[in-house]
Order: C-alpha cells, then sequence, then structure tokens
C-alpha cells in the first residue's frame, strides 16, 4: 500500500506514457476474430459461450501482454537511463510497479471492454440464466500474471530480443500445458486455459441444471495471484531495488506468493470430474453446490407434452418435433409417459482419460410415469446442425422411449422387436424374414386399429407372452 | 559506411553492420529455437499439439530475423552510403533460410509434423510479417506482427478439428504444407516485407516508443 500510495502521480504518468494503449486496437481485433466469433457461433447458453471464452481470450492477451510488458521493464536500459534514474528518490521497486501496474491498467481495460460487450451479447441472446463470471474473473486475473512474467523478463534480461523471445516461450508453455493435463495428473489443470474438464471439451450439458462449481477457478485466481505476487516481489530482492525495509516487504510478498501459487497448484491436483460435469476440488468444494437449480420448465403441447430445461428452450420445437410421430403413436396407451422431460446429464470418469455421459437412473420414473430425455446436445462433442438433432433425436430417444414401454430395453424378443418397428416406422431389413413379415402387418394397420390393439395387448407384450404369430 | 575502391562493401562494413544489427544474437536465438524443437519432438504430442509446436518456434525465428532491421543510427546511417539498402536485403534473405534450414534440421529422424515445406512457408510468411511491421510500425515493434499472427495461425489449427475451419489461404498455417494458394500468399507477404524493408528500411531508426 506505501508503495501504491507513494506512486499515484508516477502511476498516472506511466498510464499516459505506455504504449501497451496503442496495442489494444489490434488485441480487440483479435479477440474479435477468434473469442467473440467463435463464442458467438455456439448455441446461446450461458455455460458453452463463458467457458469457451475463458480459454481464448486468455490465449489473445497472454502473448501480446507478455511482450508489452517486457518492453516496457526493458525501457531503462534500452535508452541508457539506468544510472540516470538510480539517483531518483523513488525506489527503483516502487518505478518498476508504477510500469508494470500501467501496462496491466490499460490491458485489463481492453478486457473487461471485450468480454464486456460479449457478455452483453450473449445476455441478450440466453434464453435463461445470467452471466457466469468465473471465467471472466479467471480471464482478468491471468493478465496481472502475464504482465509481471514479461515484465521480470523484462527486468532481467534488457534487450530488444526478450519481448519478442518471451512472449513466445510463454504462449508455448501456455498452449503446451493443457497437452499434459489428465485424470491421474491433474495438477496443470490450475492453467487459466482450463474452464471445465479439458478432456471432455466444450459442454452444453454443465453449469445448467447444477451450479458452475467456483472450486477450479479459485484454485486459478490464488495460482495467478501467487505468481504475481511472487514475480512482482522477486524484482524488488535485488540490491538497489530499495531500502531494507522495502526489500523485506519484497521478500514477504515473494514468499507469500509462492506459498499460495504452491497450495493452488495442490488444490488443482486434487480436482476430480463430479457427476455434474464440473472440477470439484475436496478443500474448497461447498456441498450446498450440489444442490440442483430451481426451474420452471417450457413445454411443448404434443400428444405427450415435451418439457425441456429453459435454457434450452431453443431446441424445443425441433426436439418436440422430432418425436410427434412417436409420441402420437404411445399417447393413452398403458403405462405410456405422461411428459417427456429433460434430465440432467451425469458425468463418470473412468481410467486412461476416459469418461462416460449418461443418464442418472432408469429412462422412465415416478408414478404416473415421465420419460427422462437427455438432448444429444448435452453429450460431450461437436455442436450439431438441426436436422443431424433431429435425426439424432428421432432414432435415439424415440426407440429408447418405445424400448420402455414394450419392455425391450434388455434382450427384445421378435415380437416385442416387430412392435417396436411398426411403432417407429423403421426399416425391417434387418429383422428376420419372419419378424419382418409381423412388424410390416402391424404397420399396415391404421394408426387408430394399430392404437387398440396395441392398448389390448402392451401388458402381454410387456412381459414377453406375445408370439409373432399372435400380431395381427 | 565505407566501401572498397571497387564499390563493393568491405568486410569490415558487413561485419560492423551485422553486428549493429544484433545478427549475431539473431544467429543465437534461430539455433535455440531449433534445439528446442529438437527437445520438444522427442516428447508425444497429440496431433494438435504436433502442429502447433513448429509454428509457435517458427515465429520465434521470424521475431528474431525481423528485429534485426532495426538499426540503431538511423538517419545518420541512412547519408552515409549506397549499400544500405543491399545489406538491409541481405541480412532478410540470409537469415530465413538459415532458420528454415535449422528447424528443418532441428526436426529431422523425428516426426515434424508439416514437414519441411510448412516450416519453410511459415517461417518466410512470419519473416515478411515482421519485416512488414518494421517498416510500418518501427524497429522496436516488430515483433507485434508475428506474435499476432501466430495467435491467428493457432487459431486456425484449431479450426481444424473445431469447424468451420478458416480457410483462406492468407492464414496459411491453417492450410498444409503443399497447399499452393498459401505457399503463394506466404511468398508474397514475405517480397512485400523485403521490397519494403530494402527500399525504406525500418521505421523509427533513434529511439523507440516506450
Amino acid at each position: 500500500m506505501t508503495i501504491a500510495a507513494l506512486s499515484m502521480p508516477l502511476l498516472r504518468l506511466e498510464l499516459r506514457r505506455n504504449p501497451t494503449r496503442w496495442m489494444l486496437p489490434p488485441i480487440a481485433a483479435v479477440f474479435w476474430f477468434i473469442s467473440f466469433r467463435a463464442s458467438t457461433a455456439y448455441p446461446p447458453l450461458w455455460n458453452v459461450r463463458a467457458m469457451s471464452m475463458q480459454t481464448s481470450v486468455v490465449t489473445v492477451f497472454a502473448p501480446a501482454l507478455v511482450g508489452a510488458a517486457a518492453w516496457m521493464a526493458s525501457r531503462e536500459a534500452r535508452r541508457g537511463m539506468t544510472d540516470l534514474v538510480a539517483c531518483t528518490a523513488r525506489p527503483r521497486w516502487g518505478r518498476q510497479l508504477a510500469v508494470w501496474a500501467a501496462t496491466t491498467g490499460w490491458a485489463l481495460a481492453a478486457y473487461l471492454g471485450c468480454v464486456g460487450v460479449l457478455y452483453a451479447v450473449i445476455a441478450r441472446q440466453a434464453a435463461w440464466g445470467g452471466p457466469l463470471w468465473w471465467p471472466a474473473v479467471v480471464g482478468a486475473a491471468s493478465l496481472p500474471a502475464f504482465a509481471a512474467l514479461g515484465f521480470a523478463a523484462g527486468v532481467l534480461r534488457p534487450s530488444r530480443f526478450t519481448a519478442p523471445l518471451v512472449a513466445i516461450a510463454a504462449f508455448l508453455v501456455l498452449e503446451t500445458s493443457v497437452q499434459l493435463i489428465h485424470w491421474d495428473q491433474p495438477y496443470w489443470q490450475v492453467s487459466p486455459l482450463v474452464a471445465g474438464p479439458w478432456e471432455i471439451g466444450t459442454d452444453q450439458g454443465v453449469a445448467t441444471f447444477y451450479r458452475y462449481l467456483p472450486d477450479l477457478p479459485i484454485a486459478q485466481v490464488t495460482f495467478l495471484a501467487g505468481l504475481t505476487a511472487a514475480l512482482l516481489g522477486g524484482l524488488g530482492l535485488t540490491a538497489g531495488a530499495g531500502g531494507r525495509w522495502l526489500r523485506r516487504s519484497a521478500a514477504a510478498v515473494t514468499v507469500a506468493g509462492l506459498l499460495a501459487a504452491g497450495v493452488a497448484t495442490g488444490w488443482a491436483g486434487t480436482g476430480r470430474l463430479d457427476p455434474h460435469g464440473m472440477i470439484a476440488i475436496p478443500a474448497l468444494h461447498d456441498p450446498a453446490d450440489d444442490r440442483p437449480i430451481g426451474y420452471a420448465p417450457v413445454c411443448r403441447d404434443t400428444a405427450i407434452p415435451v418439457c425441456l430445461h429453459p435454457a434450452y428452450a431453443g431446441y424445443l420445437p425441433a426436439v418436440a418435433d422430432a418425436l410427434e410421430p412417436v409420441l402420437r403413436e404411445v399417447a393413452g396407451l398403458p403405462g405410456a409417459p405422461v411428459r417427456i422431460s429433460q434430465a440432467a446429464a451425469t458425468y463418470r470418469s473412468g481410467p486412461a482419460n476416459e469418461f462416460g455421459v449418461g443418464l442418472a437412473g432408469p429412462a422412465m420414473t415416478g408414478t404416473p410415469p415421465v420419460f427422462q430425455l437427455l438432448l444429444p446436445s448435452q453429450l460431450p462433442g461437436p455442436i450439431r446442425p438441426r436436422d443431424d438433432l433431429v435425426s439424432t433425436i428421432r432414432t435415439d430417444a424415440g426407440r429408447d422411449l418405445v424400448a420402455v414401454l414394450v419392455g425391450a430395453d434388455r434382450d427384445p424378443s421378435p415380437a416385442q422387436q416387430a412392435v417396436m418397428a411398426a411403432i417407429l416406422h423403421t426399416s425391417t431389413a434387418r429383422l428376420d424374414p419372419d419378424t419382418a413379415v409381423a412388424a410390416q402387418r402391424l404397420t399396415a394397420l391404421p394408426a387408430a386399429a394399430r392404437h387398440t390393439w396395441l392398448a389390448q395387448h402392451l401388458a402381454a407384450l410387456r412381459a414377453d407372452r406375445l408370439t409373432l404369430e399372435q400380431l395381427r | 559506411m565505407t566501401a572498397d575502391a571497387g564499390g563493393l562493401p568491405s568486410a569490415r562494413l558487413i561485419r560492423l553492420f551485422l553486428t549493429g544489427r544484433r545478427v549475431p544474437a539473431a544467429l543465437a536465438a534461430v539455433v535455440a529455437c531449433a534445439l528446442l524443437l529438437r527437445i520438444a519432438l522427442h516428447w508425444p504430442w497429440n496431433t494438435y499439439g504436433a502442429r502447433q509446436l513448429p509454428l509457435i518456434i517458427e515465429t520465434g525465428c521470424a521475431a528474431a530475423i525481423a528485429i534485426t532491421a532495426a538499426s540503431p543510427f538511423g538517419d545518420v546511417e541512412r547519408v552515409t552510403g549506397r549499400w544500405l539498402p543491399l545489406l538491409r536485403l541481405g541480412i532478410a534473405v540470409a537469415l530465413t533460410p538459415v532458420a528454415a534450414g535449422a528447424l528443418i534440421v532441428a526436426g529431422t529422424g523425428v516426426h515434424l509434423a508439416g514437414g519441411a515445406s510448412e516450416v519453410l512457408r511459415n517461417t518466410a510468411g512470419l519473416t515478411g510479417i515482421g519485416l512488414l511491421c518494421a517498416a510500418v510500425l518501427g524497429g522496436a515493434l516488430t515483433w507485434t506482427g508475428p506474435i499476432a499472427y501466430l495467435v491467428l495461425g493457432v487459431y486456425a489449427l484449431y479450426t481444424r478439428w473445431h469447424p468451420p475451419a478458416l480457410s483462406t489461404p492468407w492464414i496459411w498455417p491453417g492450410r498444409p504444407g503443399h497447399d499452393v494458394g498459401a505457399a503463394i500468399c506466404a511468398g508474397l507477404v514475405f517480397a512485400a516485407g523485403l521490397a519494403l524493408i530494402t527500399v525504406r528500411g525500418a521505421r523509427d531508426p533513434v529511439g523507440d516508443r516506450g
């Protein structure tokens, strides 16, 4: 605080003279090209857009900021003014901190502007939820750390080669660090590039039904703050940095920074995939975050109502249209669900970086029964085009629904296979000839007659007491 | 600036010029980059990382070469001799293949993603960007262009696995090594950088911003 108070006029001067501000328009342009375009290409969900922003924004700002800070740190040496300014009343450490603070300040201003615009666009487009602040906080916390890294390099090695080489080295370390992230070696999750389970990637299934876990962001911010303190404190340890008390303060800051960075890395090392798709760190985890978030579902008035989480409201027409033919067939049958309801995905990690995503329990639950639906977009993987989404829902969710209804979810009998093919209107080419004939016979019936027959025989079919010959 | 009676620049002039432009330091940086690449290539990389790594190292080489465009003397040097443009051209023309060659040699015997053609194309194109920055922004800020382009290039590589892919040949790191359009674009940028730096030199000969 003493240093900061003493250096305010100097800080204002450095802010006016700092060339980092001239680098802001190109940085903003690269942010738009990489972060903004990529983020807004995702569906309007806070989770995917904010989390992808964290990764890309760090990539955009880090090399430029490291280079700019290194450049500014070597200013006195480049201009041959080291001896001249050494005899000024201001301690060297204080002067250096003012330059670092000005460089960081300009970068933070640009960051806040860029992220502010992006968040405003997301807020306008998202159907549900509010801003996820932790990805923005981690990105902001990385800027002082990268500036300190470049600044320390520039002070230690003032040369015209320092700025580009340290910027590229920082970028190399940053990009390659994510290569080393594994379930069994999770310390590298402390990298600010990591917004969630790295092996899973961008995933629409997280932080919607359950909270965005702050565990990993807290560890990352602690690490970045510690790294910043250690690097800046280290500059105050050298002879000539200031008086004895100043150097002792610098030593204390350095030690505290190193401890914080070490502890945070240790925390990240204990991070594991939690059932809701986020990284949970036992030392930081709040059990209250495991409670589901309440919401009012959005529904479509189909033969059986289809209800989705409001965040996925944009998918509702496509999902309802995809399921409508099957729902018309099964509505009103004994044991048919009264509602199709979107469920939260459950995540399980396995050995060798494997993971599984699926429903937590059976597909049909409750009395009266409700069919639990997992959207394909809740599963990790690339964004699917609408037609692909519709086709997948019709094929997978429709088949699952009918399979549960006719009791064919495990080792279906020929009669069950035939009825499934008739209800789903799928090809009979893969069925054996007798089953195919039975399926075609049932398919050829008028819809009302088929529905009546199913209502009469569904219980026997589900109990596997129906043979192919008994199918009309 | 001095010259032999025959009109050619003397060896002493060339040596002083190279020293003034920090060419030995640039060569040391290129060798360090090549060694780093060699060491890094012994590690297992996934496909994306294997393509990123050479690009990042190539950017380091290109930035080091572009930095040699900055003159510590400025106008004083500009009025002392007619060999200056040729010497500026000579440095860039000589260092670029040296850097590409060093990286190709570093990748010999191990898997260098993209191969020699990508190394040559990327190094030349990135050096061209650095030289353009030297001529337009000034010798002090030559590194900003290659680093900004590196971020774009890495993103272009990323989009190869996460469509829609960036397909413009002007972002050549995203294109395969045999892509003619990308090679032409990189070559044009290199030629433009060479031409500008030969004719005009770096923009701010004395001092620098910041």
